[in-house]
């Protein structure tokens, strides 16, 4: 029983992680029907440029600048790679663009920081707190506390502020934006900064827990993915509950079954989903009235 | 105010208008009338940015606004209550009306008091004002059409395009629209209105323009329009 529930708890600190990487997925579907399939490189750069900064600056400090990065890093991609797609209304041309991007920061990454796996030093101490019998690294409340904050955080921009409703306009209708006065194709820039600025958060928060490197990103970006289609690319906090449905499962078939095969319940969880609830298990119908 | 010359614009390949002149001056109610598919909401499109233009000159109070996309159009004082409503379906009633004023409350055009102007909103479509924390799409068509209208108001716009106001609504709804663009025009709002109820929209309108496949045929004041005898056969029905 002890073992369940320290697998639960553990899983859910890495579902959180896939969560936010999902959460970013979501932002940009909605204001342009794209993704960025470089999001887990997205993670990946933000966690390694965290990770020379922090001997520098403290991980406090280091936060904002990898913020800072993330949104540029974010707004690059839309521009090379996924605005000329929108424009000339192409079907595949974003997917191609936004996959070879990611390639070629990974390739960047390797060549700067090598391809070793590297320690992040954690900010918080490293000796796990006991509740019940089952162990939980204080590094693990901070994901779930830094993940949930930063959601609420876009969530509470989108509801109250005059830009956020323009970037839930832009989601409704990017024609009628435009007619009230939104630049929608900056909204759409924005969307691309905000999905990276998660990524490269996600990052920071999940390395002192695991390691980080140059190749973090590649199944990280997969699985958040899965978690989108699971808990629906239109369903706000869906991936929340995806997300921790994910790293749970993960936990529990890798002690049970075998660590081999612990990726397979997630993948067959989002091929059940693609084939009985395509919108994804919280994804709602588009409210529509003619 | 808004005056076009020559504009050719189309989707695509396909050309819809075959050189557009009109004008509409300060104050002044001017529709376009015309059957469907003449290039009455093709001609709004164009004017709003919502498609470019492919030869033609626009001009917004002086300032050639032609090929601009649509937000900078909107950032200098169009408005444009679009063919289908086009509501925000995703927020509610209230957020739908404050981005109206999106450049208003983001500092492109002066700002003035947004929230009463919100108010004035609901008195005028008490409708709106009972589901203002309702989500747009959940409103009916008739309610969409009017808070489409109110959203388009709240730029305080110095043209407001009003594309079908009527369109699909019932007749008490259709007699209230056109009691608040009189009363619009009453206020000096200037606006352009396409419609298919042409009696209805001349009987409102100080001038009138008559589109048929991409041209302007007749004009003239919206007076001497209706008892014109070839705009009596096609448009209004020869009984009446």
């Amino acid at each position: 029983m002890e073992i369940l529930g320290q697998l639960i708890v553990s899983g859910i600190a890495v579902g959180m992680i896939y969560g936010v990487i999902a959460f970013g997925y979501q932002l940009t579907f909605a204001t342009s029907k794209t993704l960025n399939f470089g999001q887990g490189e997205a993670l990946m750069l933000g966690s390694l440029v965290g990770w020379s900064l922090v001997a520098v600056t403290g991980y406090l400090l280091m936060l904002p600048i990898v913020l800072a990065f993330g949104l540029l890093q974010g707004a690059i991609v839309e521009r090379l790679g996924v605005r000329q797609a929108i424009k000339t209304k192409s079907e595949a041309g974003w997917i191609m663009a936004t996959i070879a991007l990611g390639i070629i920061f990974r390739n960047l990454a390797e060549n700067i920081w090598g391809r070793d796996a590297l320690k992040f030093p954690s900010p918080l101490p490293e000796a796990p707190l006991s509740f019940a019998g089952i162990n939980v690294l204080p590094m693990e409340l901070a994901i779930v506390v830094g993940a949930i904050a930063m959601m609420v955080a876009v969530e509470v921009f989108n509801r109250r502020s005059i830009y956020g409703r323009a970037v839930v306009a832009t989601a409704g209708d990017r024609d009628a934006a435009g007619l009230v006065g939104v630049n929608t194709s900056l909204v759409i820039t924005f969307s691309y900064a905000l999905s990276s600025l998660a990524a490269a958060f996600a990052g920071v928060l999940i390395a002192p827990v695991t390691l980080t490197g140059a190749t973090m990103g590649g199944v990280l970006g997969l699985k958040g993915f899965a978690v989108a289609i699971i808990g629906g690319l239109s369903s706000g906090f869906g991936v929340v509950v995806g997300g921790l449905i994910l790293g749970i499962t993960e936990n529990l078939t890798g002690f049970y079954l075998s660590t081999g095969y612990k990726d397979v319940p997630g993948l067959l969880l989002l091929l059940l989903v693609l084939s009985l609830k395509p919108s994804g298990l919280f994804g709602k119908a588009a409210i529509k009235k003619v | 105010m808004l005056s076009v010359q020559g504009l050719v614009a189309g989707y695509g390949r396909v050309k819809v208008l075959h050189g557009i002149s009109l004008e509409v001056s300060e104050g002044q109610l001017v529709t376009l009338i015309g059957s469907n598919g003449a290039g009455k909401t093709t001609t709004l499109r164009a004017l709003s940015g919502m498609i470019r233009p492919e030869a033609g000159r626009i001009t917004l109070a002086g300032a050639d606004i032609t090929g601009l996309p649509s937000f900078q159009i909107c950032r200098r004082g169009l408005a444009h209550s679009p063919e289908g409503r086009r509501v925000f379906a995703n927020l509610p009633v209230a957020d739908n009306l404050l981005l109206g004023a999106f450049t208003r409350l983001t500092g492109a055009r002066p700002k003035g008091d947004v929230l009463r102007d919100r108010e004035r909103m609901y008195e005028l479509f008490p409708r709106l004002a009972e589901r203002r924390a309702q989500y747009a799409g959940t409103l009916s068509g008739g309610e969409q059409q009017m808070l489409a209208m109110a959203r388009a108001l709240m730029l305080n716009p110095q043209v407001l395009l009003l594309d079908e106001p009527s369109m699909g609504l019932a007749p008490k709804l259709v007699e209230e629209v056109f009691s608040i663009i009189a009363r619009l025009k009453r206020e000096k709002v200037t606006m352009l209105l396409v419609e298919q109820f042409a009696a209805a929209a001349l009987d409102v309108a100080d001038f009138g323009y008559v589109m048929e496949n991409g041209r302007l045929s007749v004009s003239g004041p919206a007076a001497s329009l209706k008892t014109d005898p070839a705009v009596r056969a096609a448009y209004l029905g020869a009984a009446h």
